[in-house]
């Protein structure tokens, strides 16, 4: 499914460049203006969703995927479905990405960090989406494989079901990175009660992986 | 199979062994050993219900997606065109040996690597022919270098009739970027048997692109859609079997003579199809064919002027013969940049250069272009291997460039140009020479336009040079190139090409005969002119001939052209007031750094510029960035300006033809899995701009290829990225690997996920945390 990205908050882009307060002087301004309206004008978000039963044993009922780990097993405590999504910014955005490095570094680390930004807001909004969709039940925050202790080779699984390839153009490398690498894949449980709305540290972080501040012991402030 | 009437294949597999309780994410061709009669009853069912080509259930029977099923891809295969065999006994039924992609990326954008996929795809037909399919066909395509490996594997090692079906969005564009007009002139060239769409959309979506795609091939068309799209709440499909029927029928209007389903079709809907589309036949297809070369994702179409850009050439470029012999692709990669940029069409790529491995070098050459120029290429050389090379690694319609009208080049080339699908250039020369008047070069046109004939290249794939001679040297020539045009033009009906620039030579300001002259040949029939596009002189001519053409439909692409600028405007020389060449540099200011740069060797030395200016000011930058008073994307742009410096520098350096100045050579890497490699490419920008030389060998590099070039290039400093932490266990081996081999070198480390103590702990001399530090350590270690 195709989906939109109205706009890159500048905000979430500066962040994601580690930037730390000082002036920004017009020659940069321009710059961080053009990295996004580039990566803007040349996205194409897509979003894939599909929910499942969710079996006494955790498996998801109709496929050979159990979420792994104790986290996941908590999230999913209440939950009797689970949706399992996936969201990409498109080869487009990675194409982008590799002709910026060839023409202008600066541009590329810019397009690099709106892209995270953007990739993220792609997936806030597919889940607001979901959660007016399922209402009156309630969703859970979603989950990535490799946050907390659910293992990142289980995004092989993920993708298999969703059947990424085929639904958005989302495929892993022989090691299981993804390509394009904005792109995200998660799981959200489906419940009757009212879900815990977690602080959204570290733990959860798409960045938390390289996220400079989190290696000087410190975090973002966003948490 | 009467030849009239439409072509029944099957409808899904896939959704119909879910259906028969194979778990989602589970291996469906196992089920060809593991439970051969349920694939055969489905199979049966698709033949009792009309299908005359059943695709065997070997969709992703490949190495990398069956690795560790217990089951080699040849017995998979196997089982899956027996059991096919099996439901076909009894009926007109061919086997369709079904691959589909890979599923790992390609790269640019991936990692798997050209000969890989070949080599996956040779193993799948090989297996598939010995098994006994009538015929391969590769669905759900999406990469068109993915099918171009498929197709070469198919053809080099079956005599199989090759079908080629691509998914594509309703925008136009498969998940990649393909275009229908690239899927299309590539797949004819590559001689495919059929071609057309599969899964992703239902018929009524992919009608538009039929309409597309009838415009570029006369070869018969396949349609085998999804029934609409998939429910989210319970993974069914949308549209039922008679609407889907109904959905297909203007296809057939269209020409489309081949059709079945994709994922959620069953028996119903192929019974459906029989039932009311059996007995029709499709619409006759009398076409005017567009036709032009491509790359991937973008078409140049022979319908009128196109630009060739002419500047990727070491001949007469000293910057350029040493950046081939440095093998410094950067370098020739930001040349095609230069030129897209400026208005290019065509590429022109000839890395020729004695001393050169000229194959090897044409490939690694096209594959970095194609990985950030998406124009069409035109591969330059007179060296068979060069070009078949060449040809091989284009993703996309290539041109040749060149034949001529001598017998022992048409026999090597062409041949070459049929094989890979290239459009030719011939060249109006033969043994004797270059004939003096019009006349004898039409009759060499001639017999070049016969010679391609014969090797089944068409008439609309050949393009004359009438060539341009030297108008100082011989005067009268220049009337004669253009009388030569306008003949092979009228009188032959080919199109034509011409290298424009050699016109002027040894005259002063050559812009204007070379323009003039430009746009006598554009008047007389000049199709594709290679000239340098940085010219504007040349770009606005080109312009002017489309407006008075015709061929820019409401002048809007000449009015687009100069919207904005003033009339008569010289172009605006950069301001450097008091501005010191630091401050230019730490604004990142490139225009004023490269002017201040030349004002600055005026009066100093090329070396006293680098190390009293361009040096001391990145270090000045250096330190505000520790002083965390800049961020990444300022030191980067600051790098950037400096390089504009350092540009200056080596072009004057390579204009007296002395070596480079440079401060040593350190390798860098991204390691072995890891595929996040800005942090590295980061480095090498600021590395550079230090005056380094970077050997920069890219990402997911096997630990053997980091040793292999460290010691080749006897290298004192290895730099070695990796992003996640999956991957610094590969860049442990590569430190390990590199020690074990006794290559004295220093290894520095970088990357997000690292710490100072885990670099010392697997084995690394330093761990950089940005690129401001890795120069800090270059210093230390090479000075």
């Amino acid at each position: 499914m195709e989906s939109r990205l109205s706009g890159i908050e500048r905000r979430e882009t500066l962040r994601y460049l580690q930037y730390r307060g000082g002036t920004l002087g017009p020659e940069i301004a321009a710059a961080l203006d053009r990295g996004e309206q580039k990566l803007l004008e040349t996205a194409r978000p897509r979003t894939v969703w599909r929910l499942f039963e969710r079996e006494a044993d955790g498996r998801l009922a109709g496929t050979d995927f159990t979420p792994e780990g104790r986290d996941v097993a908590a999230l999913l405590t209440d939950c009797d479905q689970v949706i399992l999504m996936a969201a990409t910014l498109g080869t487009e955005a990675e194409r982008l990405l590799r002709q910026a490095q060839a023409r202008d570094m600066a541009e590329a680390v810019i397009i690099d960090a709106a892209g995270s930004a953007a990739i993220e807001s792609v997936c806030d909004a597919l889940c607001d989406e979901l959660a007016a969709r399922f209402k009156p039940r309630y969703l859970t925050e979603r989950f990535s494989p490799g946050y907390g202790d659910m293992p990142l080779k289980q995004q092989r699984a993920l993708c298999r079901v969703l059947s990424l390839e085929r639904s958005i153009g989302v495929s892993l490398t022989e090691s299981g990175l993804m390509i394009p690498q904005k792109s995200v894949t998660a799981l959200i449980g489906v419940s009757d009660r009212p879900q815990p709305r977690r602080p959204r540290g570290c733990e959860t972080c798409a960045a938390r992986e390289t996220c400079t501040y989190r290696k000087e012991g410190t975090d973002c402030g966003k948490g | 199979m009467e030849k009239d009437k439409i072509l029944l294949l099957d409808g899904g597999m896939g959704t119909m062994l879910q259906a028969d309780g194979l778990p989602l994410g589970c291996l469906p061709e196992l089920w060809n050993l593991t439970e051969p009669e349920k694939v055969t009853a489905i199979q049966r069912r698709y033949v009792e219900a009309g299908s005359r080509v059943l695709y065997t259930n070997t969709f992703g029977a490949n190495r990398c997606k069956t690795a560790g099923c217990g089951r080699s891809v040849a017995e998979l295969i196997e089982g899956g065109v027996r059991c096919a065999r099996a439901a076909a006994v009894g009926y007109p039924v061919e086997i369709a040996l079904d691959i589909g992609p890979i599923g790992q990326l390609l790269e640019p954008l991936g990692t798997l690597r050209f000969e890989e996929a070949y080599d996956i795809f040779r193993e799948m037909v090989v297996a598939g022919e010995r098994a006994g399919a009538d015929r391969i066909v590769f669905e759900t395509m999406s990469d068109l270098y993915e099918v171009k490996a498929a197709v070469l594997a198919a053809k080099e090692n079956t005599k199989l009739p090759i079908w080629v079906t691509m998914t594509f969005e309703a925008s136009g564009r498969t998940f990649v970027g393909t275009t229908v007009p690239a899927m299309a002139l590539t797949l004819a060239g590559l001689g495919v048997d059929a071609l057309g769409f599969n899964c992703s959309l239902g018929p009524q979506e992919l009608l538009p692109l039929v309409r597309e795609l009838r415009r570029w091939t006369d070869l018969p068309l396949i349609l085998k859609p999804n029934a609409g799209l998939p429910d989210p709440l319970t993974g069914d499909y949308k549209l039922s079997a008679a609407d889907f029927a109904a959905a297909l029928r203007p296809a057939l209007e269209e020409g489309v003579g081949i059709v079945g389903g994709c994922c959620g079709t069953t028996p119903a809907f192929i019974r459906a199809l029989a039932e009311t589309l059996g007995t029709e036949a499709p619409a006759k297809r009398t076409d005017m064919l567009c036709r032009g070369v491509c790359s991937a994702t973008r078409t140049a179409s022979f319908d009128g002027v196109r630009v060739v850009g002419e500047r990727l050439n070491p001949t007469g470029k000293k910057r350029f013969q040493q950046a081939l012999r440095e093998g410094d692709i950067d370098y020739i990669v930001q040349r095609g940049v230069e030129q897209q940029d400026a208005g290019a069409e065509i590429l022109d790529v000839n890395v020729g250069l004695p001393g050169v491995d000229e194959p090897a070098m044409m490939t690694r050459v096209v594959r970095a272009l194609q990985a950030v120029v998406d124009l069409p290429l035109q591969i330059d050389s007179s060296d068979p291997a060069a070009i078949e090379a060449g040809l091989r690694a284009v993703n996309g319609k290539a041109i040749v460039n060149s034949v001529n009208g001598k017998r022992a080049v048409l026999d090597a080339i062409l041949p070459l140009c049929r094989k890979y699908g290239a459009a030719v250039i011939g060249l109006c020369l033969d043994e004797n020479g270059i004939p003096r008047t019009a006349e004898e070069r039409v009759a060499i046109a001639e017999r070049i336009r016969d010679a391609a004939r014969s090797y089944g290249i068409p008439d609309s794939d050949l393009f004359i040079d009438c060539l341009t001679l030297t108008v100082s040297a011989q005067q009268e020539q220049a009337v004669e190139t253009l009388r030569a045009v306008r003949a092979v033009k009228e009188r032959l009906g080919l199109g034509t090409v011409l290298g424009v620039s050699n016109i002027s030579f040894g005259l002063p300001q050559r812009e204007i005969i070379t323009q003039s002259f430009l746009s006598q040949a554009l008047q007389a029939g000049l199709d594709l002119p290679i000239v340098n596009p940085n010219q504007r002189a040349m770009m606005d001519a080109v312009a002017a001939f489309r407006v008075l053409a015709g061929q820019d439909r409401d002048c809007a692409d000449y009015i687009r052209r100069f919207a904005g600028t003033e009339e008569n405007t010289p172009a605006a020389k950069p301001e450097t007031g008091g501005m010191s060449l630091g401050d230019a540099i730490l604004r990142g200011l490139r225009q004023e750094t490269a002017a201040l740069t030349a004002r600055a060797l005026e009066t100093h030395s090329e070396l006293e510029v680098v190390d009293q200016f361009l040096i001391p000011a990145l270090d000045a930058v250096g330190e505000r960035y520790e002083r965390q008073e800049l961020f990444l994307p300022q030191l980067i742009q600051a790098a950037n300006a400096a390089c504009e410096g350092f540009e200056l520098v080596k072009k004057r350096i390579a204009a007296r033809g002395a070596e480079t100045v440079s401060k040593g050579k350190i390798l860098l890497a991204t390691v072995h899995g890891d595929v996040h490699d800005i942090g590295k490419n980061i480095v090498r920008v600021v590395l550079e701009n230090y005056g380094y030389t970077v050997i920069d060998l890219g990402r997911d590099v096997p630990a053997e290829t980091v040793v292999e070039a460290a010691i080749r290039e006897d290298v004192p400093l290895v730099g070695l990225s990796a992003l996640m932490t999956t991957t610094v266990a590969s860049m442990a081996e590569t430190i390990a690997a590199l020690r074990r081999s006794g290559h004295a070198c220093k290894i520095m480390v970088g990357g997000a996920v690292l710490t100072p103590d885990y670099a010392a702990q697997i084995g690394a001399d330093y761990y950089a945390k940005d690129a401001k530090q890795s120069a800090d350590i270059a210093k230390q270690v090479l000075g």
